[in-house]
């Protein structure tokens, strides 16, 4: 374990990663972990310091929480997954004496609040509304439909269906036509309606410190749902100017002094940037592993450094490298879902295995032999890894991966 | 683009292996965990290349370093049973199999002196490889049989490849002569459980049928003749291996005379090696049905003590060798045999105790756990049945298996050995209520309350009375532990008569301060060691009752490994007319080197079946732990200063090195 720094900040983690203890462990910042009860043996067999806490209780207890870890001396506190993101602006509203922070995180979790924000702020987003039942999904379905001069019986454009609070491609499905939002469970309500855009999707990675970028990573999706890779290929790195001037008005927008954010925008066929939705918290697909893959720098100790107040400008322009530039080659990620109904085992194709980007993969042997239809884009069973110099050969190399069985 | 044919893929495949270590070597010790998974999916590929494995035995100690092995099963070399690696090779998930083929690569590693975790001794390491290839001679020759062929993956040749490499490296010189030897060394101690050695021996079987002259088959013959022939053909009518139903028929068409030469032959076979041959259950079974129970003195191969006592008790014994002895259970003849010879069923409870014992029924719980442990072959309480003769014929044959449960199963030994009603009792209590009580300084323990003790899951690689009494006695123990923690000595002082019974010795004598781990008093410990049990000091008196006592296992350089619950069965003067102490090691294998000369002999030194004996200075130089009576003889005859000094140096200059209170 590094040694630690008193006089630097002391952080408390509000969620349990193994990937971000380690990083922390090999840190010179004082740390504490904040996650459920059903982590503590492990924390305290391993010296972790831990503070067991419920998160899916309600927020009435989040002042308990602030004042526990104020008098721990704790600087500031950060949130890993989507739930604990409002917990992070509550406690930090405390910690920090800015309860500003509390109201910033609410829009955080609310997708429809936080496409509203965004476009008072003059962002450009595409046509939502929210949805309370199925009626509403329908008639949006008919509205865009109507919009885009579409007669009775053509094939309908898609909109999108995202639950409120969700992380990532959870709860999220795409509808074509009013048999989907048959489909569609009474809990799954309220959700955020969207336009399908036609474009490029891709995601951003912003480390944040005294409102001013320290480090913006591009994340190229191939497919969105299954593969991401870092850093971006030249085509879209060339956009690396106006994603910046976006960010920098979504700090301004979101009034965000500090952290690391993960937006999802598109580009569109004539270059307009459309924002998707942002997070406050690492994003998922692993892409912090890329990122410490492609240019070596910890991508967690680097969301520390964002949080921590007492961290200087000079340790942050120490600390990371320069986007695309630095970058020892592109790291990229496949998230496995069987193809078949019925699987026996796990069988990495050989081409797959065999090929010099191949880095390692995370998947389990199947639990069960019958896999469960997806209905939204569910979650992958596992992620594969790849590196190496070439991005379009990466990026087609990802692509090609759909078309593979990695469950037989 | 895709690797082309005539491109090594090796170089680049341990590139990346090498940065997957570096990465689970870096990790701090709670992300090991994270790193683990793709550290072996990359150890899987390399396993599948040619050359993979060379460059993997290459890096076998700095896996270790890694922490390849944390928070897994593997983690404790020393406790890991040679008997278990086959199947685990064969195991489907194939990052078991490559944790398998990583951790026989660190045994490799260590008995070749390369690395050297904690706990595990070169020697052991040596056996463990030696006794996992006995055990998978198949794969290693290649003659896998139409189940293996089944269960084969993509991994199968690697892993065959690896076994050979093991073999290379372990040394192919006389390695069947080795492991008939090994046999013979551990069927010598007459353990309970001769599953894994009948492997072996049917493994050996199948070598020396393949091989010819081949690897070191000249000199194993006569050795492997006479363990292969007492489980597969131990009497003239079953010579060739018929097959039961052939046997039964040669049976019924037999002469008297011939009939006699079986009983005979059997007994001698069984006698010879501790192994009971099938045919041996299914003529006991013959003899029975047909009603020439005239036969079954010889065939039991009793003496004039055994005799007398099955004629005392001859509907009684009739009756366990019909519930407990089945082909699959034969087994069990060797236990009805030696328990009658011990003479035990003259003690008034034991005989209504056995009948108890054949009336029971098992609760769900106990029929569940041993259908796990078992198989449903016979039933359940055929199993018990069968087990527990066992344990009554062979009390220092039971084993712990791959348990932290010395304690446990020395405690059933030491019941068996000399309090065997009361081990009949814990027993019924057990498959009548599902739990076992104790007292323990006049308060009730109940098994059935207390939380797990130190064996997590039920063991099931032991004997069936030991499946179903270790978890309670285990939790019981624990329970007792947790009572005398904050009393500042070593709580077996409390622990051990309470637990075993009255006559454990009150008197507690311990070599080290507990607090500090340093020696205490060590010269009048060893002193009072003499004077309470060394015949020629003590005034003559022998060992009257078993007594539990603790030793400081050291490997064969003497350097200390932990302590360890062992038996003082006896003191006695050996043929060449040197002190011993006869004891008893739950550890499953007595014979160890614990360095410095000191070799536990199992055979040929004095010892009955199951003890293991070391010259009376060497094992007190061992001794930590000891009970006495507290009775003083007037006889007593001091210990000379140099005999002293000699034990202490010898403990000393091993477990006690660093042990010097300054």
């Amino acid at each position: 374990m590094t040694s630690k720094d008193p006089n630097k900040g002391y952080v408390a983690i509000l969620g349990w990663s193994l990937r971000c203890i380690d990083a922390l462990e090999k840190f010179d910042r004082r740390y504490l972990i904040v996650a459920p009860k059903w982590a503590e043996d492990y924390a305290k067999q391993h010296d972790i310091p831990f503070l067991s806490w419920d998160f899916e209780r309600l927020n009435d207890r989040s002042f308990e929480l602030a004042t526990t870890l104020k008098d721990m001396g704790v600087d500031v506190a950060i949130p890993l997954f989507e739930e604990t993101v409002e917990w992070a602006g509550a406690v930090n509203a405390v910690l920090l004496d800015n309860p500003r922070l509390l109201g910033q995180s609410m829009l955080f979790r609310d997708k429809s609040l936080m496409k509203r924000r965004a476009q008072l702020g003059g962002i450009r987003v595409g046509i939502f509304e929210e949805a309370m039942d199925h009626s509403d999904v329908i008639r949006f379905l008919k509205r865009v439909n109507q919009t885009l001069l579409k007669l009775d019986g053509d094939p309908n454009d898609p909109i999108h269906f995202k639950a409120f609070d969700k992380a990532g491609c959870l709860g999220h499905r795409v509808i074509r036509s009013p048999d989907d939002v048959a489909a569609i469970a009474d809990e799954e309500f309220p959700a955020l309606l969207e336009s399908h855009l036609d474009g490029w999707e891709f995601a951003v990675e912003a480390w944040i410190k005294d409102r001013k970028i320290q480090f913006l990573n591009i994340s190229e999706y191939v497919t969105l749902g299954y593969s991401v890779f870092v850093p971006a290929t030249p085509e879209l790195e060339k956009y690396r100017e106006a994603i910046t001037k976006q960010i920098e008005r979504l700090i301004e927008v979101f009034d965000i002094d500090f952290g690391f954010i993960h937006p999802e925008y598109f580009v569109t066929n004539d270059d307009t940037m459309y924002f998707g939705e942002v997070a406050y918290r690492p994003p998922g697909f692993n892409a912090f592993e890329l990122m410490e893959r492609a240019y070596g720098f910890n991508a967690y100790q680097a969301l520390v450094l964002a949080f921590d107040p007492k961290a200087t400008q000079e340790e942050l322009d120490a600390f990371f490298p320069t986007p695309v530039k630095d970058a020892m080659g592109h790291a990229g990620c496949f998230g496995v879902y069987p193809r078949r109904r019925v699987v026996s085992e796990l069988s990495v194709p050989e081409e797959t295995e065999n090929d010099p980007y191949f880095e390692f993969h995370e998947l389990a042997p199947p639990m069960e032999t019958k896999v469960t239809k997806r209905t939204a884009f569910g979650t992958h069973w596992g992620l594969v890894y790849f590196f190496g110099e070439d991005p379009h050969r990466l990026r087609d190399l990802l692509k090609a991966q759909e078309e593979l069985d990695f469950y037989v | 683009m895709t690797m082309t044919s005539d491109h090594d893929p090796l170089p680049a495949v341990t590139r990346g292996f090498d940065r997957m270590l570096t990465q689970l070597a870096e990790a701090s010790p709670a992300a090991k965990l994270s790193y683990q998974g793709r550290v072996l999916d990359a150890a899987r590929r390399l396993l599948k290349l040619p050359g993979g494995v060379a460059e993997l035995e290459a890096r076998a100690g700095a896996l270790d370093d890694a922490g390849i092995f944390a928070g897994t099963d593997w983690a404790v070399p020393s406790g890991l049973v040679p008997g278990m690696v086959g199947n685990t090779l064969r195991a489907a998930d194939s990052r078991t199999v490559a944790l398998e083929c990583l951790s026989l690569l660190r045994f490799l590693a260590v008995a070749r002196g390369e690395h050297a975790p904690p706990g595990l001794p070169r020697e052991h390491a040596h056996h463990f490889l030696t006794q996992v290839l006995a055990l998978n001679l198949d794969s290693i020759l290649g003659t896998h049989g139409e189940a293996a062929r089944a269960l084969a993956h993509d991994l199968t040749p690697a892993v065959d490849g690896l076994l050979k490499r093991l073999l290379e490296g372990v040394g192919t010189g006389g390695i069947l002569t080795r492991l008939v030897d090994e046999v013979w060394r551990i069927l010598r101690q007459r353990p309970l459980q001769v599953d894994h050695v009948k492997s072996m021996i049917l493994q050996i079987a199948i070598a020396m049928e393949r091989e010819g002259g081949g690897i070191g088959v000249r000199d194993a013959r006569t050795g492997a003749d006479r363990l292969i022939s007492a489980l597969f053909g131990p009497s003239e009518l079953c010579r060739e291996d018929p097959g039961l139903e052939v046997y039964r028929a040669r049976l019924a068409a037999s002469d008297p005379g011939a009939l006699q030469a079986e009983a005979t032959g059997m007994a001698r076979a069984m006698h010879d090696t501790g192994l009971v041959s099938d045919y041996h259950a299914a003529f006991l079974r013959f003899i029975l049905d047909s009603g020439q129970t005239h036969l079954l003195p010889d065939a039991l191969g009793l003496s004039s003590t055994g005799l007398d006592a099955l004629r005392c008790y001859q509907p009684l014994v009739q009756r366990l060798i019909d519930v407990a002895v089945h082909p699959g259970t034969a087994q069990a003849v060797l236990g009805v045999s030696l328990m009658l010879e011990r003479g035990i069923m003259y003690s008034p409870p034991i005989a209504p105790s056995l009948w108890r014992l054949l009336e029971t029924s098992l609760t769900p719980t106990c029929e569940a756990a041993l259908n796990t442990a078992f198989g449903t072959a016979v039933s359940p309480h055929q199993r018990l049945v069968g087990g527990m003769l066992c344990l009554l014929g062979q009390p220092l044959g039971v084993g712990q298996g791959n348990n932290p449960t010395c304690q446990s199963a020395r405690a059933l030994s030491i019941w068996a050995l000399n309090d065997p009603d009361y081990l009949f009792w814990l027993l019924a209590q057990v498959t009548a209520n599902d739990r076992v009580i104790m007292y323990f300084e006049g308060a009730a323990l109940d098994s059935s309350l207390l939380p797990a003790g130190l064996a997590q899951n039920t063991p099931l690689d032991a004997d069936p009375v030991s499946v179903l009494l270790v978890p309670h006695l285990d939790r019981i123990y624990a329970e007792m532990g947790r009572r005398v923690a904050d009393r500042p000595e070593d709580p077996h002082r409390w622990i051990n008569p309470e637990l075993h019974g009255w006559w454990v010795g009150r008197e507690f004598h311990i070599a080290v301060d507990i607090a500090t781990g340093m020696l205490k008093d060590y010269a009048q410990f060893i002193r009072d060691f003499h004077l309470a049990y060394h015949p020629l000091h003590n005034g003559n008196e022998p060992v009257v009752h078993p007594q539990p006592a603790g030793i400081a296992v050291t490997d064969s350089n003497g350097v200390f490994v932990g302590w360890h619950a062992i038996t003082i069965v006896r003191v006695a003067l050996d043929q060449g007319g040197d002190m011993r102490v006869y004891f008893f090691n739950p550890n499953n294998d007595s014979g160890q080197d614990w360095g410095q000369g000191i070799v536990v002999s199992t055979h040929g030194n004095g010892e009955r079946l199951g003890e293991g004996s070391l010259p009376f200075a060497q094992f007190a130089s061992r001794l930590y732990i000891f009970h006495d009576d507290g009775l003083r003889t007037p006889l007593a005859v001091p210990v000379d200063d140099a005999k002293l000094a000699q034990v202490r140096d010898m403990a000393l200059q091993s477990w006690a090195r660093d042990r010097i209170a300054t």
